[in-house]
């Protein structure tokens, strides 16, 4: 009996190492991540709104069905990423999202001021180029600082009744969103 | 003879530990990562910059778009608060406080990620479309079938969860907000 409770000890362990194992390779080996299911969307350097989840419907990138949600995917390679243009005056938010699904900026409109959103994407080596004042940029330019080149950006925006839900939609569609080169 | 069975013992062990430790933790947030208050389970540290490898894996998984930490904290119930699984033939009143949010919304979601709901109804309940008792408290009536007051629908059978989303909340500020005050469900009986 004690020679197999330690065959099940060394199990215990050898469990353990699986488990650990199985964490660290998920992110490896999952095949739709965020980034693909985003790249589906076609939104490179342009604003995208993604399909309302409907009652029933796939919601492959699980939101909340209260919630508008519109995506751009931008390549810092080529220069600094912006997102610009005016949101209601209801609830929105904005994130900045690495391909692997980790938010690397976000803010809500409490925090900005008005209504005006205007956002700037840089990679380190924009970064740098910021610090050292190579690079013009407009006043009032909300500067994000990304550790990678690829990047996407999110905004939500809550329609409080469902009549506001067509404009709301139209205003996050008319967003700019592109690499200034 | 006694060795096969050893190494036996050893591997069942292993894979059982191993695999279902691995789907506890990365299915609800049961083991880590996750915040746990009630019924209710949130994954914080993903919205921030610094991710931890079991919200890693758990982002890898199911490839959504979490909600930022400056945008608001996404909780997630697939129980009643007596730790009785959700289920969508059974009534549920959802009663009591929620943090200091700018809103918030409910909504019934299936395993699969789809949204529950009569088709013909709003499959959502939020902080500004809902009536409220006299003292501000909530009280969300959920269940298959038609109830007074406010009311989530879930048609159909099976298991599913409930998601309740604060926008803009507090919570992480450590002012005026308490994590104790999110709402509790309470089951109702089953059709």
């Amino acid at each position: 009996m004690i020679r197999y409770s330690m065959w099940a000890l060394a199990g215990l362990l050898l469990g353990a190492i699986v488990h650990l194992v199985v964490i660290l390779m998920v992110p490896a080996v999952a095949e739709r991540d965020v980034w693909a299911k985003v790249s589906e969307l076609d939104a490179v350097e342009r604003i995208r709104l993604i399909p309302s989840a409907v009652v029933g419907g796939p919601n492959s990138f699980d939101l909340d069905p209260a919630l508008i949600h519109a995506v751009c995917q931008l390549d810092l390679r080529d220069g600094p990423g912006e997102l610009e243009g005016e949101l209601p005056a209801s609830f929105w938010s904005i994130a900045v999202y690495q391909p692997n699904g980790t938010i690397v900026y976000s803010t809500t409109n409490r925090a900005a001021s008005g209504r005006r959103v205007n956002l700037g994407i840089f990679n380190p080596a924009l970064t740098r180029l910021l610090a050292e004042q190579q690079l013009e940029i407009e006043e009032g330019l909300l500067i994000v600082e990304s550790p990678g080149d690829d990047v996407f950006v999110l905004v939500r925006l809550w329609p409080e009744y469902p009549e506001l839900a067509p404009r709301y939609k139209q205003m996050l569609e008319a967003l700019t969103c592109r690499v200034l080169r | 003879m006694r060795f096969v069975l050893g190494l036996i013992i050893t591997l069942s062990v292993a894979l059982v530990t191993g695999f279902g430790a691995s789907y506890l933790a990365l299915e609800d947030g049961r083991l880590f990562g996750a915040l746990r208050i009630g019924s209710w389970a949130a994954w914080p540290s993903a919205g921030s910059g610094s991710v931890d490898p079991y919200t890693m894996a758990f982002l890898a998984r199911t490839g959504r778009l979490q909600l930022g930490r400056s945008e608001g904290l996404r909780f997630t119930a697939w129980s009643d608060s007596g730790g009785t699984p959700l289920r969508r033939e059974c009534r549920y009143t959802i009663e009591g406080t929620t943090p200091v949010a700018a809103m918030w919304t409910l909504y019934a979601r299936a395993p699969d990620a789809a949204v529950i709901g009569e088709p013909s109804r709003r499959p959502f309940v939020d902080s500004v479309n809902l009536a409220r008792r006299a003292d501000g408290a909530i009280a969300i009536h959920v269940g298959p079938g038609v109830r007074p007051g406010t009311w989530l629908a879930t048609p159909g059978s099976g298991p599913y969860a409930l998601v309740l989303s604060l926008y803009d909340t507090s919570v992480f500020a450590g002012l005026g907000a308490t994590l104790d005050a999110l709402p509790v469900i309470e089951p109702e009986g089953c059709e």
